[in-house]
């Protein structure tokens, strides 16, 4: 850590001796080991060390950002003049300002890496995919730790100390038999321990099996409203770009979000409850600061269908007038139902499960349309074939008032906790 | 410029070991007016040095942040030993790589990194010019961007290069609302390869581009919706590069094609129309640079351009070294590495359907119903071939002429099956180049097309 804070303050003093009324400075360093399996196959190990140093300079109003990888001395002090430029080249706005209390040490996750074993659970995987999902092929895996050890400062005095350390798992895969094969799909997951399978974690084992079960699909034909229910991974997608068109700082910011006054009123069925939560012990490494270094700390977006909360940063609060979010992350958290899935199941009487949604990005409108991807018919209560060339359209703050159920089950991959979500009336269509 | 770092150290690979050493600085410059406040006023410079070695069948790399030969001479240490690491556990039994040309490339020369006021004072005049001109706008935005790749490579069989590959744009986002309040809005970027000053020197450049885009701004704000279901479309030269990038490219790419793609069992055989060719060009196309030339690969391979489809045909794949001998093909430099602690994986460069016959209005005319779709805000293709485009501009087609402009919406299909359905090709070729591709790693690309007359899926109402 010496190198690190030392090399954070000299850059603090840099900015103060140029003239920044206001300065922060993270400086971290991280390593990275990384396996690839491609087509099958180990191909890669690859080892990667780097530094990290960001500075922000705020003069007259006036603020510049800057980052770099260099911790040698010129190298800070040639980054803090750039910053202190770029502040003195901006237009003043006094709603940049730096958090001015705060301080903290944190450790998280497996700072540790163990590469031997991680090599192991990674070869365990390919086994297992080969012996229990024969008609997988493993288009690509990677399976990392990536640690990082880092401080922030800033010039009212704030400090924080962390260090952390994750493993860090992705797989693309596709089922395949004879000439025929389905979507690609894939699977995510963050860890902090080795103890269990990767193919027992996160949606790993759900989504291998349904990638064999689409090898073989029907395309849609015609055109019909319908229920569609949204599997955790593919809910996850949906809702961040629901966030970013409709809580997010830039929708807020240009005046084009259309929950800019609804603040305290319902835009959600009762149900819905989608927090933001870093330190919840579900999310492995989650933020403890944010960008701005205001101390990390857990709150609902939607609280029982009531919009509680923007996703705002300290600047765009500042400029709209409204609260600050406590926290900058995307660590959603998607309140339960009471339904099992298969209860939901069995209530649609026509429409998709949805695994993975391709499509155009969203207008500020929140209007969508895109292809249904890994997706299963259901029809009279039943799961159906798997389909291709079938598209869904709606609106994105419409999905979530017309919510059919929430499921009780959720998953967990490290970074999220979601459950299947259904949503009545999407256009469902096909050739 | 970074100092010379690699080319003392060719004494320090391994005798009959395939190594790579590659030092490389990579800057970026972001400023974003939104509104007219300067929302973002970013600069990053990050540099290090990394080293590959390829031991009997698999690859170890390692890299570092300090761009020093001591520092290129550990990361090469360390590359070995990961090869060393997994060749024991995994036994793959490859063998060496086939040899591949071998040379120098002439350093190219650098480019000026100029202070981010000089964005700010181009943009900002830009953004006075959009306000002034239409205050009935919701809200505006205006980017300035640039970013630039240095790369020394050194391999111990293959060519070595310093390369600088610096590229600048500027975008501009209008936003407006319907008679019933529904925000509608429209986004376009300008620019290319080349510094930010030689590039964009004067702001009144883009203001004929600006007015055009609030044009078609304002008759979105009248549109309608799409149809959904399968529709006769021309597709821009904007739609068809994309195409030709998301849903034809990733699928011959030969790592994919080992992972399952669909063009695995399609080599040789018809795939589209005959109307239809496409390349990944390396440097130079019809006669002109590509927008974003690539000379050498991080390999070391002489990049030259791969030739993808021909008249409908399936003729290739695009090929790292390691993929070339296991298609016994040969490599065309498509390995590419996006940052200095990046492995190279098989990148398109600039990839582009060529232009054919048919004058646009003679296309748009032969339309009884259909659309013509201009801009597109995003694309994602998987292995099968099918695609989906975010389409954020189009026009109905009625008895063939132009008619209500559409709201956002989305097209999608199986590409060699709608390659298929080309039944007229523009002779106007248009190259975009400001976005990234991803996989696994962002990488700068170029993609171009003409107008394509095909039958496709369209999402609406």
């Amino acid at each position: 850590m010496s190198r690190i804070r030392q090399t954070a303050e000299l850059a603090l003093i840099a900015l103060r001796d140029l003239g920044a009324d206001s300065a922060g400075v993270q400086a971290q360093t991280g390593k990275k080991s990384e396996f690839t399996i491609e087509g099958g196959r180990f191909t890669l190990l690859r080892t990667t060390m780097d530094n990290s140093l960001s500075l922000q300079a705020i003069r007259d109003h006036r603020r510049g950002s800057v980052s770099g990888n260099s911790f040698e001395e010129e190298a800070v002090y040639s980054a803090a003049r750039d910053c202190v430029a770029s502040a003195e080249a901006a237009q003043p706005d006094p709603a940049w300002e730096m958090a001015a209390d705060g301080r903290g040490t944190f450790r998280d996750g497996a700072p540790e890496a163990d590469i031997v074993k991680l090599f192991d659970r990674t070869r365990e995987l390919m086994d297992s995919v080969h012996q229990e999902y024969p008609r997988i092929i493993l288009e690509q895996v990677i399976a990392a730790h990536a640690n990082r050890e880092g401080i922030y400062l800033n010039s009212h005095g704030v400090e924080y100390e962390t260090l952390s350390g994750q493993y860090e798992v992705t797989l693309m895969f596709s089922g395949h038999e004879g000439d025929k094969s389905s979507s690609f799909n894939y699977s995510g997951l963050v860890t902090d321990s080795l103890d269990k399978p990767f193919l027992e974690l996160g949606s790993v084992r759900q989504n291998l099996s349904d990638a064999e079960r689409q090898i073989h699909t029907e395309p849609m034909q015609g055109k019909f409203e319908g229920t569609v229910i949204f599997t955790p991974d593919c809910l996850g997608s949906m809702l961040s770009e629901l966030l970013d068109n409709y809580a997010a700082d830039r929708v807020l910011l240009d005046g084009t979000s259309q929950w800019k006054d609804r603040l305290g009123e319902q835009v959600a069925d009762r149900r819905v409850t989608l927090s933001m939560k870093p330190l919840d012990p579900r999310v492995v490494c989650g933020e403890r600061y944010t960008a701005e270094g205001f101390l990390s700390e857990d709150y609902d977006v939607i609280r029982d269908g009531v919009l509680r909360q923007f996703m705002l940063s300290n600047y765009a609060a500042n400029r709209t007038g409204k609260k600050r979010a406590p926290n900058g992350s995307g660590s959603m958290v998607m309140a339960p139902g009471t339904q099992m899935l298969s209860q939901m199941i069995a209530a649609t009487k026509q429409g998709l499960l949805v695994s993975r949604y391709s499509g155009g990005a969203a207008g500020t409108n929140g209007e969508f349309s895109g292809v249904a991807k890994n997706s299963f018919l259901i029809k009279n209560g039943k799961i159906g074939p798997a389909v291709s060339e079938t598209m869904i359209s709606g609106n994105l703050a419409g999905m979530l008032s017309r919510v059919a159920g929430i499921s009780r089950e959720t998953v967990e991959d490290g970074m999220t906790s979601l459950p299947w979500l259904a949503v009545e009336g999407i256009t469902i269509s096909g050739k | 410029m970074l100092p010379d770092i690699v080319s003392s150290l060719r004494g320090s690979f391994a005798p009959g070991t395939h190594s790579e050493l590659r030092a490389q600085r990579s800057l970026s410059r972001r400023l974003t007016l939104l509104g007219g406040n300067l929302v973002r006023n970013a600069r990053t410079d990050s540099q290090g040095v990394s080293a590959r070695v390829y031991r009997d069948g698999v690859y170890g790399f390692a890299s570092a942040a300090e761009a020093s030969p001591q520092s290129a001479r550990e990361a090469l240490a360390a590359a070995s030993g990961n090869a060393r690491f997994l060749a024991d556990r995994v036994n793959p039994g490859k063998g060496p790589l086939p040899a591949i040309a071998e040379g120098s490339l002439p350093r190219q020369e650098d480019f000026s990194d100029i202070p981010q006021k000089q964005y700010l004072d181009f943009i900002t005049p830009l953004d006075e010019y959009i306000k002034g001109k239409y205050p009935d706008l919701k809200s505006r935005t205006v980017v300035a961007y640039a970013d630039s790749m240095e790369k020394q490579l050194l391999t111990s069989d293959g060519y070595a290069a310093h390369t600088l590959a610096p590229r600048s744009y500027v975008y501009v986002f209008l936003n407006s609302e319907t008679a019933s309040g529904m925000p509608v809005e429209i986004f376009k970027s300008f620019g290319g390869s080349g510094s930010f000053d030689t590039r964009f020197m004067d702001p009144s450049i883009l203001y004929g581009e600006v007015d055009r885009l609030y044009e078609h701004l304002m008759r979105k704000r009248e549109g309608v919706y799409a149809n959904a279901g399968l529709a006769t479309c021309i597709l821009s030269g904007e739609l068809s590069g994309i195409l030709a990038h998301e849903a034809v490219g990733h699928t011959v790419e030969a790592d994919l094609v080992l992972g399952g793609s669909v063009a695995g069992p399609m080599l040789n055989q018809t795939v589209a129309s005959p109307l239809v060719s496409m390349t990944d060009f390396a440097h130079t196309a019809f006669g002109e640079e590509a927008p974003l030339p690539v000379f050498v690969d991080d390999e070391g391979v002489l990049a030259e351009d791969a030739e993808l489809i021909r008249n409908g045909r399936l003729e290739g794949y695009m090929l790292s070294r390691e993929t070339g001998r296991h298609f016994s093909m040969k490599p065309r430099g498509n390995a590419r590495a996006f940052a200095f602690n990046d492995e190279p994986l098989i990148r398109m460069r600039n990839t582009a359907i060529s232009p054919g016959p048919h004058k646009l209005e003679e296309m748009i005319a032969s339309v009884e119903d259909g659309y013509y779709l201009l801009y597109t805000n995003n694309g994602q293709a998987d292995t099968t071939g099918e695609f989906m485009f975010g389409v954020s501009m189009g026009y109905e087609i009625k008895n063939g002429e132009l008619g209500k402009a559409i709201f956002d919406t989305t097209i999608s299909g199986v590409a060699f099956q709608m390659l298929k359905t080309v039944d007229m090709v523009s002779d106007k070729l248009i190259w975009t180049s400001s976005g990234f591709c991803g996989k696994k790693q962002p990488m700068p690309v170029g993609c171009g097309g003409p107008d394509l007359r095909c039958q496709v899926m369209i999402g609406g109402k």
